[in-house]
């Protein structure tokens, strides 16, 4: 399982151009994306970002079974809770990695909240917002920190 | 060589679902703010229903006006999970520990906080298990011993594990435990022959198993409850 999982995420490293290092459980992590060190990613583009999780949150949940979206029209700033994932009896809280204004959630994670594991970089995308300061995006990890940040974190255990 | 991880342990016998949310908040606070270190409370609530962020309402089996007559109450929380009943000779165990600090996700904490229940069945000859997928809790056979309800704000826990010492399994008729239905709930008294000591014995037994759990290096008992139920302060 785990050689067919290496085997399936190298392929999909060289189409997507990540980097994965072959450690077992290491997570997937995506160049062109920023991260905060409380595991959401962001998509700039323009002066829009794309928020969600990462591989390596949905991994450390667990299988989600429900997803709090925020209501659109409400702001969010950078390193506060927009809302919550629920998995094995545990609520936990998401912080937004930037500041903004919400234009539009993902409402496929009411009727499928597992979408967060599956495809925590695509489908399941959470909120789509619109940036009051890019500069902030500076604060934020690129892919090789974040990559070497989650290492940091899983060998504390 | 890495400082000491320290669990400051609080036991405060009986104490209303309100006021230890009060409690709650203030601890969680002081713990983001790192004015704490990792702290235990070990307490029993009386007769309680309570709902997790979902809501899950129509698990209550009897109108909300019927609470009352059976001496219980009913409060709505943020953590995870379904419905519940907490009661007297019931443990419970709040843990408002630092996540981050030892690398742990949402599902590593759960896993830890189901052995330590799990650990200490096995203290009176209980074999106990994990739920299965989607009935995180801990089981004996079929039957629900000890649930689980949390909530993971900033990498900070709040609320927690509930272990059935000896309840009065009758509260759990007017719910569907957990959200899951046909399956029974049970209690140490149920499970075991052994004879059990005080409950002050059983809540130190089940807080040195999740100390153990967790790897912490000391426990650190306070004494002194007032300083911490005084939440004018």
């Amino acid at each position: 399982m785990a050689l067919r999982l290496m085997l399936a995420s190298s392929r999909i490293a060289s189409h997507l151009r990540i980097s994965v290092s072959h450690r077992a459980f290491s997570s997937v992590v995506l160049k062109d994306l920023k991260y905060a060190d409380s595991h959401e990613w962001v998509k700039i583009e323009g002066n829009k970002a794309t928020v969600g999780i990462t591989d390596h949150a949905q991994e450390h949940l667990g299988d989600v079974v429900y997803v709090k979206l925020p209501d659109v029209g409400r702001s969010v700033s950078q390193g506060e809770s927009f809302g919550a994932v629920e998995s094995v009896k545990a609520t936990s809280d998401i912080n937004s990695p930037i500041s903004g204004k919400v234009l539009q959630v993902n409402k496929d994670l009411s009727e499928s909240p597992a979408l967060v594991n599956s495809s925590p970089y695509e489908e399941g995308w959470i909120m789509k917002v619109e940036l009051s300061d890019a500069g902030e995006v500076k604060k934020l990890m690129d892919s090789d920190k974040y990559s070497k940040f989650c290492e940091e974190e899983d060998s504390k255990h | 060589m890495r400082s000491p991880r320290i669990l400051e342990v609080w036991r405060l016998g009986t104490v209303n679902y309100l006021k230890f949310l009060k409690i709650q908040d203030k601890l969680v606070s002081e713990r983001k703010a790192h004015q704490i270190p990792d702290t235990l409370l070990s307490l029993e609530h009386p007769p309680t229903y309570t709902l997790g962020k979902r809501r899950t309402d129509h698990n209550l089996l009897i109108p909300q006006s019927q609470l009352t007559k059976i001496g219980a109450e009913l409060h709505y929380t943020q953590r995870g999970g379904d419905i519940t009943f907490h009661g007297p000779h019931q443990a419970i165990l709040y843990p408002i520990i630092s996540l981050r600090s030892i690398g742990f996700g949402a599902r590593n904490y759960v896993e830890t906080l189901e052995r330590s229940m799990i650990e200490f069945a096995s203290m009176y000859g209980v074999k106990a298990r994990p739920g299965n997928k989607c009935e995180t809790g801990v089981w004996v056979g079929d039957r629900k011993i000890g649930a689980i309800g949390v909530r993971i704000s900033s990498g900070i826990t709040c609320h927690g594990l509930a272990f059935n010492i000896d309840p009065d399994l009758n509260y759990f008729e007017h719910i569907v435990p957990c959200g899951i239905a046909d399956k029974e709930v049970t209690s140490l008294r149920r499970e075991t022959d052994a004879l059990l000591p005080s409950e002050e014995v059983i809540h130190k037994q089940l807080i040195t198993c999740l100390a153990k759990a967790f790897s912490y290096d000391d426990v650190l008992w306070k004494e002194d409850p007032s300083v911490i139920l005084d939440t004018q302060r």
